[in-house]
């Protein structure tokens, strides 16, 4: 409803001023043309970086500091804390980072964005800034239309800086201009008063234009025109900064609980310091008189005074929540749940995700495992079976033994409910993450969808198998319901397998030893038939129940095979290049076979 | 002048596939190295004298390990093609 007016009030004001005095026309081209340069930005820093950041980021969670490091580097580099943000909810939603080290990469983006107030008062003013934004934007857009991925992302780096500067230059124009006509001093409020309302206004403008960095430069190109008063400007600085948490809330809406908690861990932050600022705003201007005084800053340099400030009521901000990091993510972890989800409800594929590359493969490959872990519970309860016995160490004809008639399962619906959703939930974020990707990277993601599509269809084969399971289990025939048990041991045995493998977290050695269950699996197909024939001379099962036996042993075979290939994709954790290498030294089908057939002797000869 | 660009290309191209067996070869001896490594440590526990079944497991281990690194050396022999 607010969203509805909001937007044609915004227009309705801005014409009407457009209408009043081309000056204010100008300024607001200037914050128009800064904005799209920082959407700009932002596309070209995307494409550009390559992976590289989210490997920065993965490597920034031991330790506090280093998170606080990569918030400050990052955001200084890239004149953007919403980019900063963007990827550190994206880690979070995809369970690659802990909260701590989000929460550390924020308050680092506090204190980055300050040096874009040093950037605009101390070189985008002092210098004809447009002179520099010309050739930029010509350059970068002629670098946009090239096909190379570097090249484009590179052009809208470019041209995001050149329409930043353009944006400097036309509010600096408009500001010069508009001092002929209004002297917006008149409005000036000092005291108390004025700092309230002024932090008031500096947070509905961020709000309205989404990004503190655009009202900082909208507050200094105004100060060096003489627009504003000092006093007021400081209060400004103030609102933009609490102006840019409600960018983040808003934004936060659609994440899941983790984006909200950084969210409200930044509010806090801002809120904390902007109580600070506020409460003892007359000593910090008193304060960033004599650090100006100290750094040769002179005493009506209003503009570098601003940033002077900027910078030492976020570093006070820094100072007094950093030994409340600790207390403040247990304070979010506790009282902001997850909503309620369902087994079938994908955990870890989030929109903005989509967009970074490496991010999205990790987000598929966790959903895809998410979907192992439904798929286990279906097959398990298929062969009548608890997921507990299967992962215990208890010997496995125990196990089974224990549960020769339990309650059925119904594959079909349990696979409505569970997979189907779920696995369609992934082919469809695959679909939207590929277009960012590099060849090998859709490699990836392709090897993850067919992962996917093995653990389908190692339930549609549990599900073949469960039918003479459920059939012969409790036959009166004890050589039949002997043969069938031993299936059912052999998959326990798979799975378990399955199961000790993953928990030894990725490494080559663990990957390729997959392998061992498909030779298991072969050895005892190939003990099955020489039983078979026994059975069947000795007229100990029909021919239809060697029939069934010998189907069914195929049905155990493949669920084995797409197991151990999804296995193969899904567990290990090592990078694309040793992935490859890992992949091509898995034995095909005729070299499991010789392994399989090998006598005992021969195997001790190997 | 024709012939000498198109010459020039073919060797960039020729480049960027020796680069990408390089690298391919590069990551195959780290895994191959990874797998000598375990096939030591299975035979090392052979020799402490397992009970027979354990033994019985181990050497089916230690044939896969050996039929997968043999297989990783007949690839880096071959040139990787």
């Amino acid at each position: 409803m607010i969203r509805n007016i909001l937007l044609p009030t915004i227009f309705g004001v801005l014409a009407y001023g457009f209408w009043l005095s081309p000056d204010f026309k100008v300024i607001a081209a200037g914050v128009a043309i800064f904005l799209f340069g920082m959407l700009s930005l932002e596309q070209g820093f995307k494409a550009f970086t390559g992976g590289l950041l989210e490997k920065l980021l993965g490597r920034t969670t031991d330790r506090l500091w280093k998170s606080l490091s990569f918030g400050i580097v990052t955001t200084t580099l890239m004149q953007s804390s919403s980019l900063v943000s963007v990827i550190t909810i994206s880690f979070l939603s995809a369970g690659l980072i802990p909260l701590i080290a989000g929460i550390g990469i924020i308050f680092g983006a506090n204190l980055g964005t300050t040096t874009g107030a040093w950037l605009v008062a101390g070189f985008g003013l002092k210098v004809n800034i447009a002179a520099y934004a010309m050739p930029m934007v010509v350059f970068g857009v002629i670098l946009v239309f090239q096909s190379s991925k570097k090249l484009k992302g590179l052009g809208y780096v470019l041209a995001g800086m050149g329409f930043l500067f353009l944006g400097i230059h036309y509010m600096k124009e408009g500001f010069d201009a508009f001092r002929d006509n209004i002297d917006l001093t008149a409005y000036a409020l000092s005291g108390y008063p004025g700092v309230l309302l002024y932090t008031l206004v500096g947070l509905v403008a961020t709000v309205i234009m989404q990004s503190s960095h655009a009202t900082l430069v909208l507050i200094i190109t105004a100060l060096a025109a003489q627009q504003i008063t000092y006093e007021n400007a400081l209060a400004l600085a103030i609102g933009a900064n609490l102006g840019t948490t409600v960018t983040a809330i808003l934004g936060s809406l659609g994440a899941n609980v983790d984006g909200r908690r950084l969210a409200v861990a930044h509010l806090l932050f801002n809120l904390a310091t902007a109580v600070v600022a506020i409460a003892f705003v007359f000593q910090l201007t008193a304060a960033v008189d004599t650090i100006s005084r100290w750094m040769g800053i002179a005493a009506d340099d209003y503009t570098l005074k601003l940033a002077v400030f900027h910078t030492v009521f976020n570093t006070i901000g820094v100072v007094l929540m950093l030994p409340l990091i600790h207390p403040l993510a247990r304070f979010l972890q506790r009282h902001m749940h997850p909503k309620r989800r369902t087994a079938a409800q994908a955990r870890y594929l989030n929109s903005s995700s989509s967009g970074l590359a490496d991010t999205a493969i990790e987000a598929v490959r966790n959903e895809t495992l998410h979907l192992y872990d439904n798929a286990l519970q279906i097959i398990t309860g298929g062969l009548r079976l608890e997921l507990e016995d299967v992962r215990s160490e208890r010997p496995l004809p125990e196990v089974v033994g224990n549960y020769r008639k339990v309650v059925p399962i119904d594959i079909d619906e349990q696979y409505n409910l569970n997979i189907k959703s779920l696995f369609g939930d992934i082919v469809a974020y695959i679909s939207r993450s590929q277009s960012t990707m590099t060849p090998a990277q859709v490699d990836e993601l392709f090897a993850l969808r067919t992962a996917g599509k093995e653990i389908v269809e190692a339930i549609k084969d549990t599900k073949h198998l469960q039918k003479n399971l459920d059939h012969y289990l409790g036959s009166i025939n004890p050589a039949i319901s002997r043969e069938y048990q031993n299936i059912r041991i052999e998959l326990a045995a798979m799975l378990r397998g399955l199961e000790n493998i993953r928990k030894q977290g990725g490494e080559s050695e663990a990957i390729l030893s997959l392998d061992g269950l498909k030779v298991d699996m072969k050895t005892n197909d190939k003990q099955l038939i020489v039983r078979l024939d026994d059975l069947i001379r000795k007229n100990q099962i029909s021919a239809q129940m060697a029939t069934s036996l010998i189907n069914d042993s195929n049905y155990a075979y493949e669920v084995t095979k797409n197991l151990v290939k999804m296995g193969e994709v899904l567990f290990s954790a090592s990078t694309q290049g040793v992935k490859a290498a890992e992949r091509s030294l898995v034995l095909e089908a005729h070299e499991v076979e010789a392994l399989a057939t090998a006598t005992p002797g021969e195997i001790e000869a190997k | 002048m024709k012939i000498k660009k198109l010459m020039e290309k073919a060797r960039a191209y020729l480049d960027s596939q020796q680069r990408d067996r390089k690298e391919k070869k590069k990551y195959l001896k780290q895994v191959l190295r990874k797998l000598s490594r375990y096939e030591k440590k299975l035979k090392a526990q052979l020799h402490e004298g397992p009970d027979p079944h354990e033994k019985s497991r181990l050497e089916k281990k230690l044939a896969l390990v050996h039929e997968q690194r043999k297989k990783g050396v007949r690839q880096l022999k071959k040139g990787l093609d």
